[in-house]
């Protein structure tokens, strides 16, 4: 195909007609002068983009956001301050974490410290007693645990941790697990018990 | 673990950690053209999904923020322009002034002051298109309209300013 000529900073700004755009993808892993071109016009919009606001934070205006952060702040605070995870991180976390706290919102929950079997994880687990969610906070874990839930016989994997310090997993329709474990790989670093 | 189980296990290590190291970038992204949480998400999430789907990233094409961020914007204004928040998009636009780059406000406030500089070091129609597509988030047909010029001068003038926006950005670090 063609140089990419002009097309190079459209594209870059992504502003190319969508059916041109594959063609011009496969002609940068062919052509080295087309890709600097792209790359450079890529650099200057990435550039652009430090001068972005930052998206503004989850639902701002929905008012039973702040109430809502402190009364989580405060079950962390008791269950797990005391435990060295850092209350204020903890519910920074949770603030970031909207659907979290929608759910909180809307149901009575129960929580369980699990028991580490690793050295310097401490994990909680705080679940809807209707079985409607399951979120698990976890401190010390390796990058990459995740998180299973047991229902009857069988263990099944919810997903990865996501951030750190502490990392948090948020599952919608948890059902009612009658266990929930962190593993990192194939071991288990921390084992908990819902009670409903 | 199978050789194939590796690759996908090491694609998606890379998927996560370009996901967290990147994401409040590509949502300010995704959020500047969409002005709307939900779906600067999905797009995010859909240009993430889409490279990894489909052959993923290799180190040759380029750094990879850059080509995350044109990957991201390429999937936003495809939401865009395939939905009917276009017109709700723009009345909300409207009331936002498409030439203030407030470096206190953004993101990465040092860059951005850089980043001002740089811009105010174009002509002022080479600023403008800039502005306007960027900030803006408008499209090279919406920009001819606007500036009243013919859509070929829009693309030629808009691909000149980003060559002169890069170089003002390289030479003239501080």
């Amino acid at each position: 195909m063609n140089h990419v000529d002009d097309d190079a900073e459209l594209y870059a700004l992504g502003l190319t007609e969508r059916d041109r755009d594959a063609h011009i993808e496969a002609h940068l892993a062919e052509c080295d002068a087309c890709r600097a071109r792209v790359v450079a016009a890529e650099e200057a919009v990435a550039a652009l983009s430090a001068a972005l606001p930052a998206m503004p934070p989850a639902h701002a205006r929905r008012a039973w956001i702040a109430p809502l952060a402190t009364a989580a702040s405060v079950v962390f605070a008791v269950t797990a301050g005391v435990e060295g995870i850092a209350a204020h991180s903890a519910s920074a976390e949770l603030a970031r974490n909207g659907a979290a706290l929608s759910a909180m919102a809307a149901s009575h929950f129960g929580h369980t410290t699990m028991t580490a079997t690793q050295p310097g994880v401490i994990a909680k687990a705080i679940y809807a007693r209707d079985g409607t969610w399951c979120y698990v906070v976890v401190d010390g874990a390796p990058r990459g645990s995740h998180v299973l839930l047991r229902h009857g016989g069988r263990e099944v994997d919810a997903g990865a941790l996501e951030g750190a310090a502490p990392a948090t997993l948020f599952t919608a329709a948890a059902g009612k697990p009658t266990g929930v474990a962190v593993v990192a790989g194939a071991r288990t670093i921390a084992r908990g018990t819902p009670v409903y | 673990m199978s050789v194939e189980a590796r690759r996908v296990a090491r694609d998606e290590g890379a998927f996560d950690f370009a996901y967290r190291a990147y994401a409040p970038r590509l949502r300010a992204v995704a959020f500047a053209v969409l002005h709307d949480r939900d779906a600067a998400e999905d797009a995010v999430h859909g240009a993430l999904t889409r490279i990894w789907s489909g052959g993923g990233y290799r180190a040759e094409r380029g750094p990879l923020l850059p080509f995350l961020i044109a990957c991201v914007r390429r999937e936003a204004i495809d939401a865009l322009r395939s939905s009917g928040r276009r017109q709700r998009r723009e009345l909300r636009a409207a009331a936002i002034d498409p030439v203030a780059v407030d470096p206190i406000a953004a993101i990465d406030p040092l860059e951005a002051r850089r980043v001002k500089r740089a811009l105010d070091a174009l002509s002022a129609p080479q600023r403008d298109v800039v502005v306007r597509a960027y900030f803006g988030g408008r499209t090279l047909a919406e920009i001819a309209a606007d500036v009243n010029v013919p859509l070929g001068t829009v693309k030629s003038r808009l691909s000149a300013a980003l060559r002169a926006l890069h170089s003002n950005l390289t030479e003239g670090t501080p």
